[in-house]
């Protein structure tokens, strides 16, 4: 297997976009394109989720390769719910490691703000088990919200600590100018104060309103090549060094131990062993904070803090900038947004940017290796990826 | 006649399966064909719950009550539930009720209450 | 005989009672004051509300321009009974909600304009309206319409409007909406908020000056290019102004 590496870089603001689909995705591949200073490349991966249903698009790698002229390009859409992302930077890795190509464009992609919210809601909740779950009006918050009253039980975590994440990461995407929310928060003002119920109510108790990331448009890509390429093209030598990914239960209640993230757990366990890394030698991480508690529970099951103590270690503020271990400073999901598509790209997109010292006021001094787990389904489709700065 | 939901259980090894399986979760070589459809039974603890406040848009109502419900066989499912006040633990009850509108359609599925 | 023809056009504006101004604080940790604004500060108002007619996006355009057409015709003294209410931070244009009383007994909503997103101060003005007219003006009913499916998802589900579909609103004929003073008590706990009295310095800086808010939603460098393209399935107007909206980010 050929060593991979991630040339260039491409994202686009994550807000509400007016902009046609294809033109997002095209938009973030042309700058990714431009920052690896190439114009050929072999194969084009867009992930995405929701095109067909939400934007009325459908074989969208056509049209973004048409739209870049990267004609005659091998081309493919990769659907795997909010995993898409990192799902599609799999297959590149896989295209570009066999020998089979030598430089694939990922790009990552969702357009979620075209209907509105009631609908968004609806079309994420399709990812649910269709007789099991959907049918009952189970929704992404509902079933994040019946994970965290376990966690909650069982751990000790309060809604103090989910606040806290919140307010870390939305406060975090201040320093974040392609971020969705530019609006710092403060505990007092979703938690403490008289009017904390009002300005931050029940969206799935006992989840709040700041306690979800934003329902975003956006996109994001990265350009993987071959050792050699990399070497010509000149850039920061950034390998993808690590990926594991696994599955769990569709039906969330049919986990053993409906607190465990196995898939998580084993997508990072695999993604560590493929790197030779250890949990103790990542230097920066991205995790998939679609809701607060998930940050919390992610940094356990990836090996960060033993189960059942990333709250504490997030009281002691070892996630935060400066901290143990920095962990979505970029804002995350809830700061930057969560186009679905787009996420697992732009968690890559932050981790490049952080490797290659980029990160401005956000940096993480002397980064030199980062983990990023895009996480679909609610568990039951995981990918993690490690990433190594070797110049 | 009363409604129900099945689980699935299988001939050769009694493994049973909600939802359903096209393989047995137990023994590969066990198949949907294998498979005999048998009632959940309707009383069980609540294991974790939530109201949802903000719902899909074919829900005209505020809130809706889901929960995930242990059964006295040890299965597991979710359901809405219809109770004041959801403790951890509690006893519950099921009913097989609408559980779901779509202009022409009704989906049927299991509404706890406090047993 | 001459006759006067501004006293037949000119409403009568019935003695309404006052707003008690209140604050609350945000989820920013910032204070937000509410308080009744009248006609001589209209103009003030205006000119923050004039560019959000031309975001052709969330239907700011449709309620701006609404919100502007009836500011002013109560300023110009041709709109009867309609009151104002302006939510500031820091003396900065924050929200606008307006409404009228259409007889005793029975208010109507018109607006709610929020000029800075995120932190639900549309939702906190659009209460302190209902309270306005329940509380203060002793409404037993105030007819309400949604224009936006977000406004649908607050107002109707959030308080449980009943429907008053006999009678067509004020603003563009639709059916009505009632909140109706049980449904109001009902919600209040949960969606009423603030303190009173607002600490003198605090009203102070609000009543001083309007100032301009700090982040509104801002219009498209073309305006009316999403307006025009949804007759045209090219829309080649956007296609020409979009991406130079993005540059301006700075891609690296």
């Amino acid at each position: 297997m050929r060593d991979v590496y991630v040339a260039g870089i491409g994202i686009t603001t994550f807000t509400r976009l007016e902009y046609p689909l294809v033109e997002i995705a095209s938009y973030a591949s042309m700058m990714a394109l431009k920052d690896a200073g190439i114009t050929e490349v072999d194969q084009v991966y867009v992930a995405n989720m929701g095109a067909a249903r939400l934007n009325h698009q459908t074989a969208l790698a056509s049209a973004v390769t048409d739209s870049l002229s990267l004609l005659p390009a091998g081309a493919a859409a990769i659907e795997n719910g909010p995993a898409s992302g990192a799902a599609a930077i799999k297959a590149g890795f896989q295209a570009v490691a066999s020998g089979m190509d030598d430089v694939v464009l990922v790009a990552g992609v969702e357009r979620m703000r075209e209907v509105n919210n009631l609908e968004a809601t609806d079309f994420v909740a399709t990812l649910t088990h269709p007789l099991a779950e959907y049918i009952y009006g189970v929704t992404l918050p509902a079933l994040a919200a019946m994970f965290a009253r376990l966690y909650m039980d069982k751990y000790g975590v309060t809604e103090r600590h989910l606040a806290m994440v919140g307010v870390k990461n939305q406060n975090a995407a201040l320093n974040n100018e392609w971020a969705h929310l530019q609006q710092a928060i403060t505990l007092e003002g979703i938690l403490d104060s008289p009017e904390a119920m009002t300005n931050n109510p029940y969206v799935a108790d006992p989840l709040r309103f700041f306690d979800a990331c934003p329902v975003s448009d956006g996109g994001a890509a990265i350009i993987l090549v071959s050792k050699e390429k990399a070497q010509e093209l000149g850039r920061p030598m950034i390998r993808l060094s690590g990926i594991g990914q696994a599955t769990d239960t569709h039906a969330v209640f049919e986990r053993e131990e409906p607190t465990d993230l196995l898939a998580v757990r084993k997508a990072a366990h695999d993604a560590y062993q493929m790197s030779g890394l250890s949990p103790e030698e990542i230097d920066v991480a991205e995790l998939h904070d679609a809701f607060t508690i998930l940050e919390i529970a992610q940094s356990e099951e990836v090996g960060f803090f033993p189960k059942g103590e990333g709250h504490i270690a997030l009281e002691k503020g070892e996630t935060a900038l400066g901290g143990k271990i920095p962990i979505n400073v970029g804002g995350g999901l809830k700061g930057r947004g969560h186009p679905v598509g787009a996420t697992g790209v732009a968690q890559a997109w932050e981790i490049v940017t952080q490797l290659r010292g980029d990160g401005g006021k956000r940096q993480v001094e002397g980064a030199r290796t980062g983990l990023t787990l895009n996480f679909g389904g609610f568990g039951n489709n995981v990918v993690c990826l490690t990433f190594v700065r070797e110049d | 006649m009363a409604r129900e939901i099945y689980a699935y259980k299988s001939r050769v090894d009694g493994t049973l399966h909600y939802p359903m399986k096209m393989i047995s979760r137990g023994n590969r070589d066990h198949d949907f064909f294998e498979f005999d459809p048998v009632p959940l039974p309707k009383t069980g603890k609540l294991l974790t719950f939530t109201t949802v406040y903000n719902l899909p848009a074919q829900y005209e109502v505020a809130t809706l009550g889901l929960g995930i419900v242990e059964l006295e066989n040890g299965m597991r499912m979710l359901g809405q539930i219809e109770i004041d006040d959801p403790q951890i633990g509690m006893a519950v009850k099921g009913t097989v009720k609408v559980v779901r509108r779509e202009t022409y359609d009704d989906y049927y599925g299991m509404v706890f209450t406090a047993a | 005989m001459s006759v006067d023809l501004e006293k037949i056009l000119r409403p009568i504006d019935h003695d309404l009672a006052p707003y008690e101004p209140k604050y609350m604080m945000l989820a920013s940790g910032e204070a937000v004051v509410v308080r009744q604004v009248f006609r001589d500060e209209i103009p003030d108002l205006l000119k923050h509300v004039e560019p959000l007619i031309h975001v052709e996006r969330d239907f700011y355009d449709v309620v701006a321009a609404r919100v502007y057409a009836e500011l002013l015709g109560y300023y110009k003294h041709r709109f009867q009974d309609q009151y104002v209410l302006a939510l500031q931070v820091d003396g900065e244009l924050a929200a606008i909600v307006n409404g009228r009383e259409v007889k005793p007994g029975l208010g109507l909503s018109l607006h709610t304009l929020a000029l800075r997103r995120g932190l639900r101060i549309g939702a906190h003005g659009f209460a302190a309206k209902m309270e306005y007219h329940i509380d203060t003006l002793g409404h037993d009913e105030v007819l309400i319409v949604a224009e936006s499916p977000i406004g649908f998802r607050r107002w109707m589900i959030e308080y449980k409007l009943e429907k008053r579909f006999d009678i067509p609103h004020e603003l563009g004929g639709v059916p009505s909406w009632a909140l109706t003073r049980e449904l109001f008590d009902r919600a209040r706990s949960k969606l009423v908020v603030g303190r009173r009295p607002v600490p003198p310095a605090l009203l102070e800086k609000a009543m001083e000056k309007i100032l301009p808010p700090s982040d509104p939603p801002t219009p498209p460098l073309d305006p009316l290019a999403a307006t025009r393209a949804l007759y045209d399935p090219t829309a080649t107007a956007l296609v020409q102004q979009r991406w130079e909206m993005e540059k301006g980010a700075g891609n690296a």
